[in-house]
């Protein structure tokens, strides 16, 4: 991760906006690998690599502009289709392997192409292949990167004024969930995440569990470049921590699940860790591939309730979901559908 | 001349016994969960004596009987079962690059986990289908061969054949994975021994134990074996059933090994080629040492793989990583392969 947030926001604003009536000149935008993109001024194809950034058009008004998405929306995201079922008719322009299927991508005849900063060489090799704009963006779960994030897309796609609105619910809806839990007098619970299918892998950096007013027991297990990477434990290591709570990504459909709840509340090696005695063991979504960012927000409000339950006040976390997801993407109940796809609603509607 | 060979075989026998037993006692004190050696005595003491429990729960017991002891003795058994596997291949084929990948056994269980765990869900465990389809490798192997099964280069050009094939199906099962499964498979083909429970263990060490003892017992026959097919033939020896039996109980505790962990390589390779160094080719002293010597590598691995980071270190890129550039300055040094 080249590039932190506070310089993508400075170029963003540093993008000069065209006056109304002027046609819009080429924009340089410099994405997430430290890269100067000069980016039409007109983008009207778009072909994303970048769930996240899919994720961020829609938001934004533009899934219209979508002509080729990545497997990993189409085929396999659990919310993607709830929000944009549009998506079912786009083509699919990466395998599994995340390479671009360079002929469909030419036919396509994209304007601008987003694609994945884990994925340096890719980036370099479809630039020089299709010469067209390659702007690799994300937020490498990194809550600020996810705003600025949002804002450069909003400035490539022409759609500012959306981006700020965006940003500025997402700011402000954040910013309550801290401060309703920074007005707790109890200590902040230290937090273990058993996340991608495995007990014993965790990430490193989770914010919206400090958001929230939890702390990371796995933070510091890996130096900070690592980023939001998943670190490998063992199991004694998790008796070291002893949490005083345990949370195993459920972000699955329950039968792909291969941690659960039961089996960590079950598991005799982890009888003694405190947050097994006390029962304070449940499900969060965690991300793949990085952040919905409607779905973060609502991560942060269930995590706020998980570690402090006197600080639930309003209509509870589905309809308050529901009407985040009506925020961002404009569709009526798409967080009950994840939920009941997800087999969450016992989880989430505490 | 004699007794300096008599008292060097000695004292290697002496460390086959000693230095695995020394060695689990000091991984019993090593975890990142820190537990006083005192309190690892009397903890011991307490469960095998019966002491007086406090107030509180420790979490004491749990740590050192539900954790390390699986775990160590699980590094124990299953670093024996490769190492003897491979040296009893190694000595069958007269061959000193066989080992269990070369039969299709480690590329057949990770299919087998692989497809559990992208396919069939959790009603087929990824332990059970490593074990059946690293089993299955090998029968198709010995099919492949057909009635050259008792040849050499048959069995290895047929091994090599299965193997990519095996391998080819894992890629495909990687490719048509979703992503949420995906990830599981990659962190069991990356190998360890720290989610070894009990309840694993019950199955797999009856199984590592017959096979690894049946194969030290049958060390008199490899000697026979590894001078020539019509050498051992005019010694009386049935050199196509010899084979079978040593191939069948080299699969089973491999397979029942690399089911638990994961597929951990090298250890197979490199520790039966230590021991040949340190005693020479004789089979009678190799497969026993190598029982000893595997045993107390994967210990050590296994120590550094849990107690070098604040994370842990999966086991099959530590045995790589540092076991391939250690037997390369052995190797160096030695001068020669010995078989």
């Amino acid at each position: 991760m080249k590039t932190p947030a506070v310089l993508l926001a400075a170029l963003v604003a540093a993008a000069v906006p065209a006056e109304p009536g002027q046609a819009r000149a080429p924009a340089t935008i410099v994405d997430s690998l430290g890269r100067a993109v000069v980016v039409p001024a007109k983008v009207e194809r778009i072909i994303s690599l970048e769930p996240e950034v899919t994720r961020i058009i829609v938001a934004l008004g533009a899934g219209d502009r979508l002509v080729g998405i990545d497997y990993f929306l189409r085929n396999h995201d659990h919310l993607f289709p709830l929000v944009f079922p549009a998506a079912g008719g786009l083509p699919v322009v990466s395998n599994p392997a995340q390479e671009l299927n360079y002929e469909q991508a030419i036919r396509l005849r994209p304007d601008i192409i987003f694609s994945s900063p884990s994925e340096f060489r890719m980036t370099e090799s479809i630039e020089r292949k299709m010469r067209v704009p390659v702007v690799a963006l994300a937020s490498m779960g990194k809550l600020a990167d996810l705003v600025a994030e949002i804002a450069t897309v909003g400035r490539v796609l022409d759609r500012e004024d959306r981006a700020a609105a965006l940003t500025g619910f997402f700011m402000s809806r954040l910013e309550a969930v801290r401060r309703s839990v920074a007005a707790v007098p109890e200590d902040r619970p230290s937090v273990y995440l058993a996340f991608w299918g495995s007990l014993v892998r965790t990430p490193v950096s989770y914010e919206p569990v400090e958001a929230a007013g939890g702390r990371n027991a796995a933070a510091g297990l890996l130096p900070d470049r690592f980023g939001a990477a998943g670190a490998t434990v063992s199991i004694e290591k998790v008796l070291a921590l002893d949490p005083d709570v345990i949370l195993v990504q459920g972000n699955y459909l329950p039968a792909e699940r291969q941690v659960t709840v039961e089996s960590v509340l079950r598991d005799p090696r982890l009888g003694s860790l405190r947050a097994v005695r006390s029962g304070r063991v449940g499900y969060t979504f965690g991300f793949w591939y990085w952040w919905d960012p409607a779905l973060v927000l609502v991560e942060a409000l269930h995590l706020a309730r998980v570690f402090h339950p006197r600080t639930a006040a309003g209509p509870g976390l589905v309809p308050e979901g529901d009407a985040i997801f009506k925020e961002f993407y404009g569709v009526e109940g798409a967080f009950s559908a994840l939920c009941r796809r997800l087999g969450c609603d016992e989880w989430t509607a505490k | 001349m004699s007794g300096r060979r008599n008292r060097k075989a000695t004292a290697l026998a002496v460390a086959a016994v000693v230095l695995p037993a020394i060695l689990f006692f000091l991984s019993l004190n090593i975890g990142a969960y820190r537990i006083p050696p005192g309190a690892v005595l009397s903890t011991l003491g307490d469960a095998v004596f019966g002491g007086a429990g406090g107030p509180e729960p420790s979490p004491y017991f749990d740590i050192l009987f539900r954790v390390r002891l699986p775990r160590l003795v699980l590094a124990l058994f299953a670093g024996a079962a490769l190492a003897v596997s491979g040296a009893s291949l190694q000595a069958l084929f007269r061959n000193p690059l066989v080992f269990e990948f070369s039969l299709g056994i480690s590329y057949g269980a990770a299919f087998g986990a692989a497809l559990s765990l992208v396919f069939l869900g959790r009603g087929f465990p990824p332990q059970a289908a490593a074990f059946v389809f690293a089993v299955a490798a090998v029968v198709a192997v010995m099919a492949v061969a057909g009635r050259s099964a008792s040849q050499t280069v048959s069995i290895l050009l047929s091994g090599v054949i299965v193997s990519a094939l095996f391998q080819a199906l894992l890629s495909l099962v990687e490719f048509f994975a979703n992503p949420y499964a995906l990830q599981s498979l990659i962190f069991w083909l990356m190998g360890g021994l720290g989610l070894a429970t009990w309840g694993d263990l019950a199955v797999t060490l009856p199984l590592i134990a017959v096979g690894v003892t049946v194969l030290i017992l049958l060390r008199w026959r490899l000697n026979v074996l590894s001078l020539g097919d019509d050498e051992a033939r005019a010694l009386g020896v049935n050199v196509g059933r010899e084979k079978v039996l040593v191939i069948v109980l080299a699969t089973l505790t491999t397979a029942a090994a690399t089911a638990v962990t994961g597929v951990i390589s090298w250890v197979g390779l490199i520790v039966p080629h230590l021991v040949r160094m340190a005693v020479g080719p004789d089979n009678r002293k190799v497969i026993p040492l190598s029982a000893a010597f595997g045993a107390s590598l994967l210990l050590v691995a296994d120590d550094i793989a849990r107690s070098a980071a604040s994370f842990e270190i999966p086991i099959g890129i530590l045995t790589s990583v540092v076991g391939i550039p250690f037997f390369i300055v052995l190797l160096r040094r030695s001068g020669r392969l010995w078989l």
